[in-house]
């Protein structure tokens, strides 16, 4: 690899429509926030630009963390990535089995025209892909291993759209394996069950529901521009203000908001929160004997926990033993 | 003068440029030869077998499901055991424009036949433990009886079956499991020596001829694209066969037959390069011989010959396990489209003999992997299985082996479900185990390209 294809590949997010980050989503995201702030809270326009672009934020101590482990987290995707699950692996298993239920027959409904399927492909890839997140997201809230991993990203203190990528990389990994699975089980039943007439509806190359949440201001998660939405559609969607507020450090937001694109997870499963003004939530995690900006904590902080963690399982399994023995 | 001088001797590069790419002459190099013969390539006997083997095929469908099967069987046996009498060309044969120099036998090479040159070892693949001419002869019996070569209570195809597994165990066989092999050694067939008495090439000359021979290529195939050598099999390019401009196509060296045929098949998709490479080697070593002036090869000789010989024997088996590649998907597409079918109650005749017909084509060449050179051990156990003795029939039932008297026993067969995964198995053992590129009709492309627009998820993003 050359130093001019690794730099691309370090930045090319920026540069990918699939990407959060893509650069035209965050010029959308810079204008939705100037409408919110200009027509909803009554700011003056020069008022609106000098909150959007917030040196204090943008530039703040968290912030720098966030982009400092953007590069180092690059740098270990580039050479980790071929080394993770990939969904073709799981694709090509789960399409073999369904073979093997004589129950369960393709058909290939002739009947079905192409664009259908294609449409009914992409709406559910996109829904199961949303459903997977939630529980990911909502068991690296509950479990103690998990917690450990995913509080690096919950120790952001302020929100910018790159602290999307404020996670630890083994966390990382754990998220693939969610994608490898999640995409290996729609593509396998859908081919097995259309047969070639399967495919992605497409905006730019990206699934079109994806395409609509990052130009509705997805970047807007992460950041402090608190846009809510009627309390109806916060049952429906996520509002940028309801992530925040997952963010927040009061009790009562604790493991709320769990949903990536749709609220409706949170509202089924009894984690949803409606939003609240977000210039009065602190943002973070209490935790005080480490340094939550330090790439030294971020990075070794987590290991030792998990490390902490096991060892007292072992303890526990260990005194069971000796339970029985005396 | 000048200027003519420069013409003439361009002329002569050019022409010294193009024969590089033809198999067509090389120089008489035997050494005591007295003969007015100044070219030493002869494969005459391979072209013929080509002939006999196209011809069969031909005469494989002509059952016309019973009244002829006497005169039938007795023709066929004529061109799989060989005649005293000259036997007409019956493929291939003019079509329109494409005009075929010769219309008989004779006028390529006399009293050659296919079954003295079948791998003579058990074939299992095919049931009732049959020797490679064995199998053939019972099919030839079989395929007599039938009405255009299908019999719909087994599904099987014969002239898919018969030419198949021939090009395998005559061609494919011969060339890189005697020629290519035992015939390289230093004291078998030497090139120091006539091939025969009275020859005017080389034991090693010959022996590396008649690889090439049955390889299949024309002799100008290596200035052809992919395209222009699947064509000209196909008789749809006289400008591209027609390479001395005689207004013929001479079918012992301007034709593509055999697997070199399927070789371009799947190169002209741009994957792969099969047909130049192997032709290309089969050039390169006969550089190699005729550069030795009729003494005995060097061991420094012999050792580049081999590495000639290592890259024809696994481009050729690569060739081979495409197309079982490519069969085992049709087979799974053909079980597809019955399924839709059945489920509206249609009538599945046409499409149940496409199935057979493709079934037919996969179990050829899957039999055809296994006459090489090298024993496929496991690989070809594994083959055969996932196969079948036969196609699954309509009637959930399968051919499972044949009795004393050579009649088909049938059984109950696994589920189609099953089948169509035995076929996805089957591909992946061909990528497994011999790499194939090409990959046509691959099964889990659909799959692939759906994941690649998909894009991976392996970064570390936290929604």
């Amino acid at each position: 690899m050359t130093e001019g294809t690794f730099l691309t590949e370090i930045f090319e997010h920026f540069f990918d429509p699939k990407k959060r980050v893509f650069f035209g989503y965050l010029l959308v995201s810079i204008f939705l926030a100037l409408g919110w702030l200009v027509f909803f809270r009554n700011k003056s326009f020069k008022k609106a630009i000098t909150k959007i672009f917030d040196i204090k934020i943008l530039f703040s101590r968290s912030a720098r963390a966030d982009y400092k482990v953007f590069l180092i987290n690059r740098v270990f995707m580039i050479f980790l990535s071929p080394y993770l699950l990939s969904q073709m692996v799981v694709a090509t298993s789960i399409y073999y089995f369904l073979h093997s239920i004589p129950l369960f027959k393709t058909s290939h409904f002739p009947e079905i025209p192409a664009n259908a399927v294609a449409l009914l492909f992409t709406l559910s890839y996109f829904i199961f892909d949303d459903f997977t997140k939630y529980w990911v997201h909502r068991f690296m809230h509950k479990w103690p291993v998990l917690w450990a991993l995913h509080k690096v990203h919950h120790s952001a203190e302020t929100l910018n759209p790159i602290t999307v990528y404020r996670t630890h990389p083994l966390e990382g990994v754990v998220f693939s394996i969610r994608g490898a699975f999640t995409q290996g089980i729609v593509i396998s039943f859908f081919i097995y069950v259309f047969g070639n007439k399967v495919d992605l509806v497409t905006i730019l190359g990206v699934n079109v529901f994806v395409f609509a949440f990052h130009i509705a201001g997805s970047n807007l998660r992460h950041s402090h521009i608190g846009i809510q939405y009627w309390s109806w559609l916060e049952k429906l969607i996520i509002s940028p203000a309801q992530h925040q507020l997952h963010h927040s450090i009061d009790l009562r937001h604790y493991d709320k908001n769990f949903g990536a694109t749709l609220a409706l997870w949170d509202w089924i499963f009894g984690s949803l929160h409606h939003s609240e003004d977000v210039d009065s939530l602190v943002l973070g995690i209490e935790e005080d004997h480490i340094d939550h900006q330090s790439l030294r904590d971020l990075y070794i902080h987590p290991l030792k926990e998990i490390l902490q963690i096991s060892l007292s399982g072992f303890r526990g399994v260990k005194s069971i033993f000796t339970i029985f023995k005396t | 003068m000048k200027k003519l001088i420069i013409l003439v001797s361009s002329l002569f590069f050019v022409t010294e440029a193009f024969a590089h790419h033809f198999y067509n002459k090389f120089p008489v190099t035997l050494k005591g030869y007295s003969g007015s013969k100044t070219n030493s390539v002869s494969y005459s006997g391979q072209i013929a077998r080509h002939v006999l083997h196209d011809s069969l095929k031909k005469l494989a469908g002509k059952g016309d499901g019973g009244s002829n099967a006497a005169s039938l069987e007795a023709q066929m046996m004529m061109y799989f055991k060989g005649s005293k009498e000259d036997l007409d060309i019956i493929a291939p044969k003019t079509k329109g424009d494409f005009k075929i120099k010769q219309t008989t036998l004779n006028q390529i090479s006399k009293g050659k036949n296919l079954s003295g040159k079948t791998y003579k070892g058990i074939i299992n693949g095919w049931p009732g433990q049959m020797t490679g001419p064995e199998v053939i002869e019972f099919m030839i019996k079989k395929a007599a009886k039938t009405k255009g070569g299908f019999d719909p209570s087994t599904g099987y195809n014969y002239p898919q079956l018969i030419s198949k597994f021939a090009m395998g165990a005559v061609f494919y066989n011969q060339s890189v499991d005697n020629y290519l092999d035992e015939k390289m050694t230093a004291d078998n067939k030497p090139n120091n020596k006539p091939y025969k008495d009275g020859a005017h090439y080389t034991g090693k000359e010959h022996s590396w001829d008649e690889a090439f021979g049955y390889w299949g290529a024309a002799s100008h195939g290596l200035g052809l694209d992919a395209k222009q050598n699947y064509n000209v099999t196909k008789m749809k390019d006289m400008a591209a066969a027609d390479q001395n401009k005689d207004g013929v196509v001479d079918l012992k060296h301007e034709m593509n037959f055999a697997h070199a045929y399927y070789a371009a098949s799947y190169d002209k998709g741009g994957k792969t390069n099969y047909y130049n490479t192997v032709t290309q080697a089969f050039l390169d070593g006969r550089k190699i011989i005729a550069g030795a002036k009729g003494d005995a090869l060097s061991a420094k000789e012999r050792a580049a010959l081999a590495g000639h010989i290592a890259i024809i024997n696994e481009n050729w088996e690569k060739v081979i396990a495409e197309s079982v590649f490519k069969y085992a998907g049709s087979v799974y597409k053909d079980i597809v489209k019955l399924e839709e079918i059945l489920a509206s109650n249609g009538n599945t005749d046409k499409q149940f003999s496409k199935y057979g017909k493709h079934w037919g084509e996969l179990k050829g060449f899957a039999l055809a992997l296994q006459t090489g050179k090298s024993n496929l051990g496991e690989t070809a156990v594994k083959l055969n299985r996932l196969t079948g003795f036969g196609p699954v029939l309509m009637n959930a039932s399968q051919v499972t082996g044949v009795d004393s008297q050579g009649n088909y026993l049938k059984e109950e067969a696994q589920s189609w479900g099953e089948f169509k995964l035995h076929m996805l198995k089957i591909q992946k053992l061909m990528v497994d185990k011999f790499g194939v590129k090409a990959k046509a009709s691959d099964m889990l492309s659909d799959m692939a390209d759906l994941a690649s627009k998909m894009g991976n998820s392996d970064s570390a993003e936290n929604d």
